[in-house]
């Protein structure tokens, strides 16, 4: 036990206050001591450069630095914190710049100007550009800006950045400026070795000179500095957007690149660099395979083949489509026709009513649902079975008939001659509603195809011009002339359309179809004679008549002029506000809304969202709202992100939105994710479709077909077939329920809707097209589809197309080869040799591709001519492939 | 197949083609409800926003948030003007009102057993049986998983409501709330240490696109070693003071469990917590209370604890990822860890933790004297310099033992003497424990 001893206050105990003071002189004390020995002698030698840079002879001032270079230079700092001499020679640095002032002798004042610029970037204010300042005085040629490392030439790169856009706004630029492309030419090349692609693109288009990087690009990294700049386009703000896919496409077709150049074109609108490309071939293989990318986009230029190559012209005409498709579906064994009640599986219903309730419904739907899983096999249950189909077709009433007949050109989809066959025989019948069938069918079955003889036109124009044809007929003929030449922009067949368009005597809804097709001919091309006559058509039709439910079709026609143009249509609306009929407002709504369509605009999103937050009287007219709302899909619907937070917006749409705000939302959803089933995307239709507004399940439940349209998603399939036991009762719900299944299995699972392509870069206009005339119809569905004119359903056809893949080899003939299909990933911008597909299967072509999956070559055997695996695909035999010796 | 109510689509398939057909129909919707309640929160796909790709800087990735940012003005924008000209307040009352009449008041408590389908469930009640029943629609069907309690209605026992499990408390235990005062600073040294665990855990936190750009995956975790008194839960503490991350701290003894099966339970919940939470460091200190090799054993409770640690292997790199969840471990016996639970992958960085040098011990006495009063005779080289094998802690105890003895002698000052006298009191404490001569 120690003994205890009362503690006294004396001087040895400490107050509080003096050990307040005696811990803070520690603690300076502390400071200073932290220093370990070696830092200690870092500080003392790099004040010891100081001191002898401060003297005045100039001799030793280049050793120093040197010295204090090299210092610098061989910490390997880690990444966590600052390297010691910078750290140490902070305290130095206004000493440092005051010296290089005073200085005079140039390559000395290089020297200490280069360890200046690096120091000013580790002690960066932010506003200053210390950096780059003395980055400039100390010369950067030769390589001498990469000294410092990378991330020094990063930091110069930002501070050139900065610099430029400051400059930017002022007069007397041009020196200044010239200085700063200069240097960034430097750190260009630096850039593009060290994998930093990226950031040379960056750095150039803040300089806004990105077309020099084709200059810098080299074999290694053109692909990537190519794949960044095309992903980049779509958010950037014209003009630069087009021109970084013009200079993308100047570096491919620098590496001798057509296939990939060609999209690029393509999207550029530009025929003179498609001739460019088309001529920058070195084989008529290459040729063939871009013959088959301008098929599948439709971009029909048949001056480009040279010495009647018919095969080449083949290619590009898609005459084989039909062949391959075919071959395909025996490759899938998908040959046997289905059944509309193969479709439904109503066993799987659980319903104990006989589903006749109203059997003539019932047919029609089952003609559609026919006429879509069937679409293009040339064989069905119901059409072609036995040896007259009349059985059919009488089944059916009225219009069902038209459409009944009608059917059989999507059943004969794109086989011209063996379907002008079949459908031949119905010309001739008395009844005006099956010869109009049989007239829409012939424009449907030339659609998507280009044939020698223009049978399309030799047989259709004449019903259109022979005054004595009954309306139906004509308008059947009209129709199907739209079908068969969109985005052909052929002359001959607007001759034959505006007459009819701008003819005020005859009814309404063949003018506004007339409208359409002829819309649908110059798809984009903005053609301001057909879009006179339209607007001219529009001014003297009587109010009462552009209350008919066609007209809507008239201001779409004219909408479809300006699809994908970006502008150049203000004289229209300005024309257009002279017409004091709502008319006029839905017109300019479409028009702006395809101006902008797939081009991501925000500000254009804006616009419309605007207008469907107002909220409208009971007599205003409504329409120009739902084509607001599917504008904001049209114009998102082009690149990824604009497309997801457009799903999110519509889903406050659907919450605060007006009726007919609410019933167009499914319709956009639809447009935004056509053939692509997501999950949540159905979990949010599915809830619509039991909406307690009519109007909106219906669209809902039609919009569940185009999502899943071609899929044959089994998820979907289930849901659709709970909705047609919940609406067992209600014919018109019925209906729709069953044409959606019908677009669910279309083609039995082959086919997409979605107007994407070419690895969802291209936006194929008439696909485009195809796709928004049944949405804009069903906006008002039942005036539209559900009565009596369902036939505009057969619009689908031009958004149709078999979603394969099919190789060829050298000869053009269908070869097999084993390739992967996969998730896409999106691989710009990642370092290494990213995989572009993930969780693949392989498999041997032909091969179906679902949206969002990309394929590539599993086996070395075979080069293919184009880099995206899709649709026709020519496969050159790998001259260094070696068989693998079989143990 | 029972009969299904009706009205209600999912029901028994028709008598006739029964055989061929009957396969899809019960496949798709299931998977749904089921164990995905990972990261998403709320109904996915809709409301959640799109994932920014290249996750390197550059241009593209500020379009496309820029991009994300101009939509989200616009549904503000949108969003505002409607509650102004409509305010839904009343309609969203009135929601909840027809919700709440459809929920009545539910009294009893069931847990869920099995999902059917998209509608349907099987529940169990404390009373015994197990009901079929019907899901409502409003019941937040990502909430639900096989094992959770549910609200059921008085009546048909329809599911109304999801009552949240929340994480085992035991685990929230572990969550640290207060930061621990330890810095960075009051370690003495053991720099290459400190850069090491700044590297494997704090940067791929803070700067996951500088692992990005080098196409690596950063570490998973990293294990401190060495003996006793060297700093190993120092340094952990440092970086639990340093970081803003969720840090989770578990001694090795607490993961065993009384009962079987709940020390592997706790390990999961202990990772499921960290994920939840994450960014997140988990520390498992004295890890060799579970992590010994294995070997055959007939005591049960070493099993017990054996599957303790193969849990804690599966969690470490097992087949579902793990996100930003670092680990670190601490032990003095590396040599006897199973070699399985320090394989790379599971924890890519062991950093040694040597005994001090010279210069360190210089440091480490720097540290613990820097706020005692020395008399001017005291002079540390002495002890810094001396042979002995000194850890961090024993200079500590060296350190205190000496305020102590001056504390006894009622002096204000420590001398030089009361170091040396607390020098060999420690050391000789040091080598008593050593069973030396214990059996002679």
């Amino acid at each position: 036990m120690v003994e205890k001893k009362p503690i006294t206050p004396s001087e040895d105990v400490l107050n509080p206050k003096t050990a307040a003071e005696k811990l803070t002189k520690k603690k300076a004390k502390e400071q200073q001591d932290e220093l370990s020995e070696e830092d200690q002698q870092l500080v003392n030698e790099l004040q010891m450069i100081v001191d002898r840079l401060k003297e005045p002879s100039t001799e030793i001032h280049q050793s120093a630095l040197e010295n204090l270079r090299n210092i610098i230079r061989s910490t390997t700092g880690s990444m966590t914190s600052v390297p010691k001499p910078l750290k140490y020679l902070k305290a130095h640095y206004e000493t440092l710049t005051g010296l290089y002032d005073s200085w005079s002798d140039p390559k000395n004042k290089k020297l200490l100007a280069s360890i200046l610029s690096l120091l000013g970037m580790a002690y960066d204010k932010g506003d200053k550009r210390d950096c780059l300042k003395y980055r400039l005085l100390a010369g950067y040629e030769n390589g001498t800006v990469s000294e410092w490392g990378h991330e020094y030439v990063r930091h110069i790169a930002m501070e050139v950045g900065a610099e430029y856009a400051e400059k930017a706004d002022e007069d007397d630029k041009e020196a200044e400026t010239e200085q700063l492309l200069n240097i960034s030419l430097e750190i260009i090349p630096f850039f593009l070795k060290h994998n930093a692609e990226a950031d040379a693109v960056d750095l150039l288009s803040e300089l806004d000179h990105h077309e020099l990087i084709a200059d810098f690009v080299s074999k290694e990294t053109f692909e990537r500095v190519c794949l960044y700049m095309i992903s980049c386009s779509p958010l950037l703000a014209p003009p630069a957007d087009l021109g970084f896919l013009e200079t993308a496409r100047k570096i491919y077709h620098k590496f001798g690149k057509p296939s990939q150049c060609l999209p690029l074109s393509i999207k550029l609108g530009r025929p003179d660099m498609i001739k460019e490309d088309w001529e920058s071939c070195s084989t008529r293989l290459d040729k063939a395979q871009l013959a088959f990318i301008m098929a599948r986009q439709q971009v029909h230029m048949p001056e480009l083949i040279d010495d009647d190559d018919d095969e080449l012209l083949a290619c590009m005409n898609n005459s084989n489509l039909s062949k391959n498709y075919l071959d395909l579906a025996r490759d899938l064994e998908l040959l046997d026709p289905k059944s509309p009640e193969d479709i439904y599986k109503s066993h799987l219903e659980n319903t104990n009513i006989d589903a006749a309730l109203d059997s003539a419904r019932h047919n029609l739907a089952s003609t559609f649902v026919n006429a879509f899983v069937n679409a293009g096999y040339g064989t069905d249950k119901l059409m072609t079975a036995n040896a007259d189909g009349n059985e059919w077709i009488y089944k059916n009433k009225d219009l069902g008939m038209l459409s009944a007949a009608a059917s059989l050109g999507m059943i004969m989809l794109w086989d011209v001659e063996v379907g002008l066959n079949q459908i031949d025989k119905y010309l001739y019948t008395n009844d005006n509603s099956i010869k109009s069938g049989a007239i829409l069918a012939i424009g449907m079955l030339t659609s998507s195809v280009h044939d020698e003889t223009d049978s399309a036109k030799a047989l259709l124009s004449d019903y259109i011009t022979e005054e004595s044809n009954p309306a139906i007929v004509k308008l059947a003929a009209i129709s199907g002339i739209g079908m068969a030449y969109a985005g052909t922009n052929r002359e001959d067949i607007v001759d034959i359309l505006l007459p009819i368009v701008s003819d005020t005597e005859i009814t309404i809804d063949l003018s506004s179809i007339a409208a359409l097709s002829a819309g649908l001919v110059c798809i984009g091309s903005g053609n301001s004679d057909v879009s006179t006559v339209i607007l001219q058509a529009m001014m003297e039709r009587m109010d009462s008549e552009l209350n008919h439910k066609y007209a809507r079709f008239m201001a779409l026609g004219l909408a479809l002029l300006y699809l994908g143009s970006q502008g150049t249509y203000d004289a229209i609306l300005e024309t257009l506000k002279a017409i004091t009929h709502p008319i006029s407002k839905q017109a300019s709504v479409l028009i702006q809304v395809c101006a902008f369509a797939g081009s991501g605009n925000v500000l254009e999103v804006q616009k419309m969202l605007h207008m469907c937050a107002e909220h409208l009287g009971e007599k205003e007219d409504q329409l120009p709202q739902a084509f607001a709302v599917l504008g904001v899909g049209l114009i998102a619907m082009g690149e990824g992100i604009g497309s997801e937070m457009a799903l999110r917006t519509f889903d406050h749409l659907m919450h605060y939105g007006e009726p007919y705000v609410r019933r167009a939302v499914p319709l956009a959803i639809a447009l935004v994710c056509a053939s692509n089933p997501l999950v949540g995307v159905l979990d949010t239709l599915n809830k619509f479709s039991h909406d307690n507004d009519k109007a909106v399940a219906t669209s809902a439940v039609f919009a569940m077909g185009i999502v899943g349209a071609g899929t044959n998603n089994a998820r979907l399939a289930q849901l659709l077939r709970q909705l047609a036991t919940y609406y067992h009762r209600d014919a018109d719900m019925l209906f729709t329920v069953r044409i959606a299944q019908g677009l669910l299995h279309m083609g039995k699972g082959t086919m997409s809707v979605n107007p994407y392509h070419h690895d969802r870069s291209l936006l194929s206009h008439t696909a485009l097209a195809g796709l928004l005339i049944p949405l804009v119809a069903m906006i008002n569905a039942e005036k539209l589809i559900i009565t009596d004119s369902h036939f505009l359903l057969y619009y689908l056809v031009r958004a149709m197309y078999p979603r394969f893949l099919i190789t060829f080899d050298e000869n053009l003939e269908s070869v097999s080869a084993s390739v992967r299909v996969g998730q896409a990933v999106d691989a710009v911008g990642q370092v290494g040799r990213p995989k572009t597909i993930t969780g693949f299967q392989t498999h041997d072509t032909p091969v179906l591709l679902a949206h969002s999956e990309r394929a590539e070559l599993a086996t070395d055997k075979y080069i293919p001519l184009t880099n995206v695996l899709e649709g026709f695909v020519i496969l050159k035999k790998n001259p260094e492939y070696q068989e693998e010796e079989s143990a | 197949m029972g009969n299904a109510q009706s009205g209600f689509p999912g029901g028994p398939p028709g008598d006739k083609n029964k055989k061929d057909k009957k396969k899809k129909k019960w496949e798709p919707p299931v998977p749904t409800t089921i164990g995905k309640r990972k990261k998403r929160k709320g109904p996915d796909g809709i409301i959640k926003l799109p994932k920014v790709h290249p996750t390197i800087r550059c241009n593209l990735k500020l379009l496309k948030l820029n991009r994300i940012n101009d939509y989200m003005l616009m549904e503000e924008e949108f969003i505002q003007n409607q509650q102004l000209h409509k305010p839904q307040e009343e309609k969203t009352q009135e929601e909840r009102a027809r919700v709440d009449e459809l929920r009545g008041t539910p009294i009893t408590v069931g847990s869920l057993e099995e999902v059917i389908d998209d509608n349907h469930a099987i529940i169990s009640t404390t009373t015994g049986p197990e009901y079929y029943v019907s899901m409502l629609s409003f019941v937040d069907k990502d909430q639900l998983e096989p094992g959770c309690s549910v609200l059921l209605h008085s009546k048909t026992y329809a599911i109304v409501g999801v009552l949240q499990d929340d994480a085992d408390p035991m685990v929230s235990v572990m969550k640290l709330e207060k930061a621990p005062t330890e810095s960075y600073a009051d370690v003495g040294g053991l720099e290459q240490q400190i850069q090491e665990i700044k590297e494997a855990v704090e940067l791929p936190l803070t700067h996951p696109e500088l692992y990005e750009e080098m196409g690596i995956k950063p570490p998973k975790g990293v294990i401190l070693y060495g003996v006793p008194g060297t700093g190993k839960t120092l340094l952990a503490k440092a970086v639990a003071n340093q970081t803003s991350a969720t840090f989770l701290r578990v001694v090795g003894s607490e993961l065993i469990q009384k009962y079987l099966g709940d020390g592997p339970k706790l390990v999961r919940e202990l990772f499921r917590v960290a994920e939840e939470n994450a960014p997140s460091i988990v520390f498992i200190d004295e890890i060799d209370a579970i992590g010994t090799k294995r070997y055959d054993s007939t005591s049960g409770g070493e099993k017990e604890i054996q599957r303790t640690m193969l849990e804690l292997l599966n969690q470490l790199d097992g087949f579902d990822s793990r996100g930003d969840v670092k680990v670190i471990m601490a032990t003095n016996k590396i040599e006897s860890l199973d070699p399985a639970l320090i394989r790379p992958g599971r924890i890519d960085r062991k950093i040694e933790f040597p005994l001090p040098d010279v210069k360190t011990k210089r440091h480490i006495f720097g540290i613990h004297t820097s706020r005692m009063t020395l008399s001017e005779d005291v002079d540390l080289e002495e002890f810094v310099m001396s042979k002995d094998d000194l850890s961090g802690a024993d200079i500590k105890a060296i350190c205190t033992e000496a305020g102590l003895l001056a504390l006894r002698e009622r002096r204000m000052k420590v001398c030089n003497e009361d170091f040396r006298k607390a020098r060999e009191k420690v050391l000789y404490r040091k080598s008593e424990g050593t069973p030396e001569g214990l059996y002679l």
